[in-house]
């Protein structure tokens, strides 16, 4: 189960960013920004004439001490970023996967909201209670 | 080995190293001068050989990093440059043992050593030695580049000695093991002659060789003898110096492949320049490196057949990088050695482009135990990691680590901390989030970057320059925070960050001034374009009374001609035009000017705005600025900016100028695209003089017409009264009045006015012009009001028409000569009717008073002041009914007039000097008043008001004087005299005035030479001739006749009877009847006759007329034929006579 669920737009600020040990937020601000950097370098590495049949699960971005980080991108370059504790090593590469497509099914939801506007942060009760059931429970 | 090499990379394999240092007391920019000199001698092509020979020098090297020299040659320092200062001969004894003990430090790896030596004056006795040189000063050294040449050429010849020693020798019987520091006491009691130990040193020695060629320029040798290292040391397990002799393999492909070197610019290597026929072949590869990551293989494959097939490709090189990284870290010793590589393949990573990779290495490389680190350590680690994600391309983990440097310059556990450095630290990481710190960027579209780190960074970058001792920088940052991260603060960060603003500027406060770091590095000003958030500019016209007005016809031809369309639906302009637009209204100088912005404050708690003013430029204006609180999380606020222009000119709102926590902000409107504004360019006009207008009568705030007023008056008025309105009018401007003219328009009243409403007399008003300042002038307008009196049609009914024909032909009757008053009254009918009658009806006007003076007028401006004049009309009177009676002259006739008072006041009425009539409080009584017949003709023609028929202007000078006055009935009030005037003007009907009008035929009856009339007695005596004369003047259009008039004479008995036969009374003297011919427009005809009569008695002449000119086509109207009738009343004759 993750410890950070964030959701980052085309132009690379955050539209979503949400994390289990709340007290300790801008560390997860800072481990998913740089993260970034691995997106850039993954999306690029693949050519442009790919882009189409380009997978929108990157895999793992890099592996801190503690956790692990994974990335998902859609075709409109909207980014999704995984942390996950890496002590929790039950987690398969395929759970990983379908936490993405649950995300991306739930982003759809709301950018179909047509009283949401692209670009502005993520607010949908929905979606933040689907991201809640994808976290690791604090107690 | 402790300390890392952070910047190298893996052509350093092929570099010798020379250390140069100081020896005494050499100054340190002196030293650092010959040192680049020296330096730059990085690469010499040896003569014979056409080898080059690669120098990597130090000034500082540490002799524990010497002790690895055997494990990678590279490490060895095997050449010393001292660089000294010997001011004379007795000293130089010194410096030489100086020199010698130096060298005795790395003694045991140089292979050759040098002494510079400055400053030395005089000669030294002791002989000329190869290994010193002396200069007259540090500037005066011409040669010093070519003595490292020399110098560089003598370790080369050591050097391939070296390897021609090593390589060549064969014999294997013993070769000894070479080792680093750490596996000396490992080999104690090893068995030497075992095979295993053998190979080892066979292979240990192999790499050396390879280590020697690659230095000695011979790659293709390095590159055999490293793979027949690899293969031996692989057999006997011998893992560290397996991964060396692995490293050295991909240095040398590195070498092969990348003749461009690796390091990039951070190393300060200079790129070595062609300077032999085999560089010439480096450039062309450096150019296209490309072409080499590309397949791996190198373009110019013809001379490098036999070299390819040693050399590792590109992604061989980093396979065994990672072998090798992989052995080293199996020993916890070799951890430096370790980290370096990791450094060398990501910087060959970097040149490959394989960012993913590179971060792999990166990522192990962190996580490289080096013990127990100093602070300095970890700084330069933190910092070197930083550069190397930047030579990635991963800016954001770049910046990640330079910002951990930055914190670890200010650990806590430093008793010094670099506020300094960790500020300077934090600057570099700002381009990795994407962060400027020049406001404008985040003006333009949506906030970029990750809000949340970047509020992070800022608060350091604050508290940093705080420490750092610089509150300015602190303010500057945290203005910037708090204009560009709003959006994103919470309502209690908002507190706090205003809060510690606040704190910082009472210490320094915030301004406009770009502040520049010592670095070079400038940082703009933040303007505070958000506290509070301007929504809409509006410039405002000037007060109504104070607006100027350009006078008409002058300089009228300067309207813009911008399109040859006088309309287009399409409109050009956009929106960056539209502020620039001008806008149609001006600005007088030396007047108060507002400009209104539409304002509201975004944060959580009251914000308080101080100076506050408007920057404009064109024109010398003097801002007014204003203070202003606004409440937390205010709606649109309007706030109005005043100023006075001084000058005359075109003026430019360019923005504005606010202090808010003690930061003063000049917000330009350029910079604010959300701001909306209908144009901020406006025109400045010379100065006018400036009226304040006072009234005798009571102001009124409502306004009346449609359009502004400067000010109103309202009065209450009877139907028909006249009032005296003073104006005072009194420049309270500067500039004298020059010129002052008045008018006034009575506006949309639906009421029939008659006579003019408003007069005045303007010439004693301005014989007192020009009105210096201060001055007043007076001027007294009359307010008439004359309103329609005729009561309308209901009214008719509650009179009874007293059976007194109006349309029948003149009655001479003596009777009809003044109706009695009826006293009666007719009570009305109901007291809805009456109420019609009580309505008020309201007038109003405007008068204009335009004027004008001083500079202003000489540009044809002109000020308006207007004066809203509102008369509520009570009825006074009414005419019910109007109807005429016929006088008994036949040019004069009774106007019948029905009066009814409508108030609720007793009043009295007069007309042409009749007796009053006093009508009581809803009366109505008939009156009658005498007056003349009036020819229309004879008037002047309608010049004014198209009426619906033009009679009734005519009757203008026929107007009934009806003076009515009142008595106030009220108890309590002392009674208060009113008078006006009342017309008949409107009463007056088709058929009335029909009957007032004179006939076109004028009969003039003259009875014994004197003018007859119907009410004048004529005398004559019985028996003498009474002379009667007709004259008939036609006043018509046409021609009328012939007539034929017939004078019967008749007695009345004034009882009904007439007696008509008076043959024998009277008798005519020729004929009774008179012929009167065709008399011609203008013209008249006199009939001549005469009476004799024969008895005494009163006699009446009545003229019958006839027609004669019957076929001639109309007839004419009988009431032009209104001849008198003659009363004559014949006398006795004269005793004298008779006799």
């Amino acid at each position: 189960m993750a410890v950070c669920i964030a959701v980052i737009a085309k132009e690379n600020y955050p539209l979503y960013i949400r994390s289990v040990p709340v007290q300790n937020e801008l560390k997860f601000h800072y481990t998913v920004h740089t993260s970034l950097d691995v997106v850039e370098e993954k999306i690029s590495a693949v050519g442009k004439a790919m882009a189409d049949q380009r997978e929108l699960y990157l895999g793992l971005l890099y592996p801190t001490e503690d956790y692990k980080v994974y990335g998902y991108v859609t075709n409109s370059k909207v980014k999704f970023v995984i942390v996950a504790d890496s002590s929790n090593t039950s987690l398969r590469d395929n759970e990983i996967r379908s936490m993405f497509r649950k995300l991306h099914n739930s982003f759809t939801d709301v950018m179909c909201n047509p009283f949401y506007n692209p670009g502005d942060t993520i607010q949908s009760k929905a979606f933040d209670s689907m991201v809640s059931a994808m976290m690791v429970q604090a107690s | 080995m402790s300390v890392p090499d952070y910047m190298q990379c893996a052509e350093d394999h092929q570099t010798v190293l020379v250390v140069v240092q100081p020896v005494g007391i050499v100054p340190e920019d002196q030293f650092f001068r010959i040192y680049k000199r020296i330096a730059s001698v990085a690469q010499v092509s040896i003569r014979d050989s056409q080898r080059n020979l690669y120098i990597r020098y130090r000034h500082h090297y540490l002799p524990e990093n010497n002790e690895w020299g055997d494990f990678q040659t590279h490490r060895k320092v095997v050449g010393l440059i001292s660089v000294t200062t010997c001011g004379s001969a007795k000293e130089w004894p010194q410096t030489l043992d100086r020199f010698h003990s130096q060298k005795e430090v790395f003694g045991a790896t140089l292979y050759d050593s040098r002494l510079l030596v400055f400053g030395l004056q005089g000669e030294i006795a002791e002989q000329q030695r190869t290994d010193v040189a002396f200069y007259s000063s540090y500037e005066d050294c011409p040669n010093v580049e070519k003595r490292v040449e020399d110098f560089v050429e003598s370790i080369f010849i050591v050097l391939e000695s070296k390897r021609l020693d090593r390589a060549t020798d064969k014999s294997g019987d013993k070769i000894p093991l070479l080792c680093v520091p750490f596996e000396k006491k490992d080999f104690v009691g090893l068995d030497t002659d075992s095979r295993h130990y053998k190979k080892r040193c066979q292979g240990r020695m192999r790499k050396h060789v390879g280590d020697l060629c690659l230095q000695a320029g011979m790659l293709q040798d390095a590159l055999v003898h490293y793979h027949m290292a690899v293969e031996l040391l692989r057999s006997v397990n011998d893992f560290l110096w397996l991964g060396a002799a692995l490293e050295g393999l991909c240095s040398a492909s590195v070498i092969f492949h990348y003749p461009g070197g690796t390091a990039g610019k951070a190393s300060g290597r200079k790129p070595s320049l062609a300077q032999g026929q085999g560089q010439a072949a480096d450039a062309g590869k450096r150019h296209r490196p490309g072409a080499l990551t590309a397949n791996g293989i190198s373009a110019d494959t013809s001379s490098e057949i036999g070299r390819a097939k040693n050399c590792l490709g590109p992604e061989d090189i980093i396979e065994k990088y990672k072998e090798a990284i992989s052995y080293y870290g199996k020993y916890k010793n070799a951890g430096v050695i370790e980290l370096e590589a990791c450094v060398k393949a990501v910087r060959v990573l970097a040149i490959q482009k394989r960012a993913m990779e590179a971060s792999e290495f990166l990522q192990n490389a962190v996580y490289i135990n080096l013990g127990q680190l100093s602070e300095e350590e970890k700084i330069q680690r933190y910092s070197i990691l930083s550069e190397l994600y930047h030579l990635i391309g991963f800016h954001r983990k770049s910046a990640f680590f330079k910002r951990v440097a930055a914190m670890q310059c200010v650990a806590p556990t430093i008793p010094e901390p670099g506020w300094r450095a960790c500020y300077k630290l934090l600057l570099e990481t700002l381009p990795g989030y994407s962060l400027s710190l020049d406001p404008k960027d985040f003006s333009k579209g949506s906030h970029c970057g990750w809000a949340a780190v970047q509020m992070r960074l800022l608060h350091e970058l604050v508290y940093a320059s705080r420490r750092m001792g610089n509150p300015g920088l602190s303010v500057r940052h945290l203005s910037f925070l708090l204009q560009t991260m709003l959006d994103f603060l919470s309502d209690q960060e908002k507190k706090e960050v205003t809060q510690s603003l606040e704190n910082y500027t009472s210490k320094c406060p915030g301004g406009m001034e770009v502040l520049t770091l010592p670095d070079g590095l400038k940082l703009p000003p933040v303007a505070f374009t958000k506290l509070p958030i301007i929504r809409s500019v509006k410039l405002l016209d000037l007060p109504v009374s104070l607006r100027p007005h350009k006078q008409k016809g002058l300089l009228e031809n300067n309207m813009s001609t911008k399109s040859p369309f006088i309309y287009s639906p399409i409109i050009m302009h956009t929106r960056g035009e539209e502020r620039n637009k001008k806008i149609e209204f001006q600005w007088v100088q030396g007047e108060v000017c507002e400009v209104q912005l539409m304002v509201y404050n975004p944060m959580p708690f009251e914000l308080r705005v101080e100076h506050m003013g408007l920057l404009t430029s064109g024109v010398e204006f003097e801002a007014l600025p204003a203070a202003l609180s606004l409440p937390a999380e205010s709606g649109l606020y309007p706030v109005t900016l005043v100023g006075v222009p001084r000058t005359a000119g075109n003026i430019t709102v360019n923005g504005y100028h606010t202090s808010v926590f003690g930061v003063t902000s000049d917000c330009l409107l350029e910079g604010l695209p959300s701001v909306l504004t209908s144009g901020c360019v406006v025109e400045v006009i010379p100065s006018l003089p400036r009226l304040q207008l006072s009234t005798s009568l009571p102001r009124m705030t409502r306004n009346l017409c449609p359009g502004e007023l400067s000010s109103s008056v309202s009065v209450q008025l009877f139907n028909g009264e006249t009032q005296h309105l003073t104006i005072t009018l009194e420049n309270i401007g500067s500039e004298d009045l020059e010129t002052l003219e008045v008018a006034s328009k009575t506006c949309n009243t639906k009421e029939k006015l008659f006579g003019e409403f408003l007069s005045w007399d303007l010439d004693e008003a301005v014989s007192q012009l020009p009105l210096k300042p201060g001055q007043s002038v007076t001027l007294t307008v009359n307010i008439k009001v004359r309103l329609d009196f005729s009561g309308g049609e209901n009214l008719l009914q509650d009179l009874n028409d007293d059976g007194i024909s109006v349309t029948g032909l003149p009655i001479s009757s003596p009777l009809r000569q003044v109706l009695k008053p009826r006293a009666e009254t007719k009570p009305l009918g109901s007291e809805s009717s009456k109420t019609d009658y009580n309505h008020v009806k309201t007038l109003e006007a405007v008068m204009t008073f335009k004027y004008s003076g001083g500079a202003g007028k000489v540009e044809g401006y002109y000020r308006d002041l207007t004066l809203g004049v509102h008369v509520d009309i009570e009825p006074s009177v009414f005419f019910t009914r109007v109807s005429t009676l016929p006088a008994t002259r036949t040019r004069q006739c009774h106007l019948l007039l029905d009066v009814f008072n409508s108030t609720e006041h007793e009043l009295t009425v007069s007309a042409n000097n009749n007796q009053d009539l006093v009508l009581h409080a809803s009366e109505c009584q008939r009156m009658a008043i005498q007056v003349d017949k009036f020819d229309f003709d004879t008037l002047p023609q309608p010049d004014q008001e198209a009426l619906r028929y033009t009679n009734p202007k005519l009757l203008e000078e026929e107007r009934l004087h009806a003076q009515a006055s009142m008595i106030n009935s009220t108890l309590a009030h002392p009674s208060v005299r009113r008078q006006g005037e009342a017309s008949v003007e409107g009463v007056l009907n088709q058929l009335v005035l029909e009957h007032l009008q004179l006939a076109p035929l004028q009969w003039d009856v003259v009875v014994n030479g004197k003018p007859c009339d119907c009410d004048i007695i004529a005398d004559c005596r019985v028996g003498d001739a009474v002379p009667l004369e007709v004259k008939l003047t036609n006043r018509s259009k046409n021609a009328v006749g012939p007539f034929a008039l017939t004078v019967v004479p008749f007695q009345d008995y004034q009882n009904g009877v007439q007696n008509y036969a008076l043959q024998d009374a009277v008798t005519f003297i020729g004929s009774n009847t008179f012929y009167i011919d065709t008399v011609k427009p203008t013209e008249n005809s006199v009939c001549m006759g005469a009476l004799l009569f024969l008895y005494t008695g009163d006699f009446y002449l009545n003229i019958k007329f006839q027609d004669d000119s019957a076929g001639q086509g109309k007839e004419l109207p009988p009431s032009w034929f209104g001849l008198p009738s003659v009363h004559i009343k014949a006398l006795e004759a004269p005793i004298e006579a008779g006799a």
